[in-house]
């Protein structure tokens, strides 16, 4: 049968922490040191005013999500014009199935906006 | 300029301060390293047993905490507990390193040392191995172990420091202690234990 030691009694790993809690104070070379790393890594006062703070459509455009959101806002607002002007067929009749009535409205020129149909 | 801001900010008095340095203010520079290098060297200290990594570990530590300030939330966690997190954790990794080289790097004690240096050298290599059997534990009972035992802190402020539940960091601690003593044990003749009781 294999002996197996006994652990070390908490009352010595409690003295070996109490012991290993004592530390030497930081001297004043090490302190100059530290104090030289936070005035390199230290953005100046000049350097925080020149940046200007973002203006309103900056602020709006980030709150929509950027650029690219905002490209995908234009891109789906363009379809909806799309559809209205010109349905295609099947929409109009799923709505007619759907909602039970539909309108068209011809605005100003006509149904025939291109000019495609001759005579 | 004075960018200082409202220091009771976040009911954290170094968020403010960490503002202002990010603004620019050499004072809270100042005003910051002499409050935290100690904390962070002591710390440092404390689990590393040994001045010169420990001196390195803080240097690193609040090197990344002036890259952090400009993007600094001050609804996120306090400045001191965030750097406690990250002091244990360069430490850790130090810790890991100096165990990989340890048997290249060892030296030997003088063969007949006087009495007085011979307790001194048993109670540096006794914390020594302390910190090596630290390094020997899973991440989280290491650092729950050291926040408790060998900073002080309560269990909900290393909760806090761990982003983790007051039970869950009682069962690390009571864990990682009782793996320590079990560690320990198996270099007990080699530190002297023994001898300390005859």
């Amino acid at each position: 049968m294999m002996m197996t030691r006994p652990d070390m009694p908490m009352t010595e790993l409690d003295d070996l922490f109490a012991q290993a809690r004592a530390v030497d104070p930081v001297d004043d070379a090490f302190m100059a040191r530290m104090l030289a790393d936070a005035y390199d890594a230290q953005p100046s006062a000049a350097q925080v005013i020149a940046q200007p703070a973002p203006g309103l459509w900056a602020r709006l455009i980030d709150g929509l999500g950027g650029w690219p959101a905002l490209g995908g806002l234009s891109a789906a607002a363009a379809a909806g014009v799309w559809l209205g002007v010109m349905p295609p067929v099947a929409l109009v009749d799923w709505a007619g199935q759907t909602l039970g009535l539909t309108e068209t409205v011809t605005l100003g020129v006509g149904g025939d906006v291109f000019g495609l149909t001759e005579g | 300029m004075d960018a200082r801001v409202d220091p009771s900010l976040n009911n954290d008095p170094h968020a403010g301060m960490l503002a202002a340095y990010a603004a620019g203010d050499r004072r809270a520079a100042r005003e910051l390293v002499q409050a935290l290098t100690p904390r962070v060297f002591g710390q440092a200290h404390r689990m590393l047993q040994d001045r010169a990594g420990a001196e390195d570990v803080a240097q690193e530590a609040l090197v990344r905490l002036w890259r952090a300030a400009p993007d600094w939330q001050t609804g996120q966690a306090r400045v001191t507990t965030w750097l406690y997190r990250v002091v244990a954790n360069l430490c850790l990794d130090r810790l890991r390193a100096r165990r990989a080289v340890a048997d290249i790097d060892a030296v030997d004690a003088p063969a007949d040392p006087t009495p007085g240096v011979a307790a001194q050298l048993q109670d540096a290599a006794r914390l020594r191995a302390l910190s090596d059997a630290l390094a020997q534990l899973p991440d989280r009972q290491a650092q729950a172990v050291a926040l408790r035992h060998l900073e002080g802190l309560t269990n909900p402020q290393i909760a806090e420091a761990m982003g983790i539940g007051v039970e869950a960091v009682e069962s690390l601690t009571a864990r990682g202690k009782r793996a320590l003593a079990a560690i320990l044990a198996g270099r007990k003749d080699e530190l002297g234990y023994d001898d300390d009781q005859t």
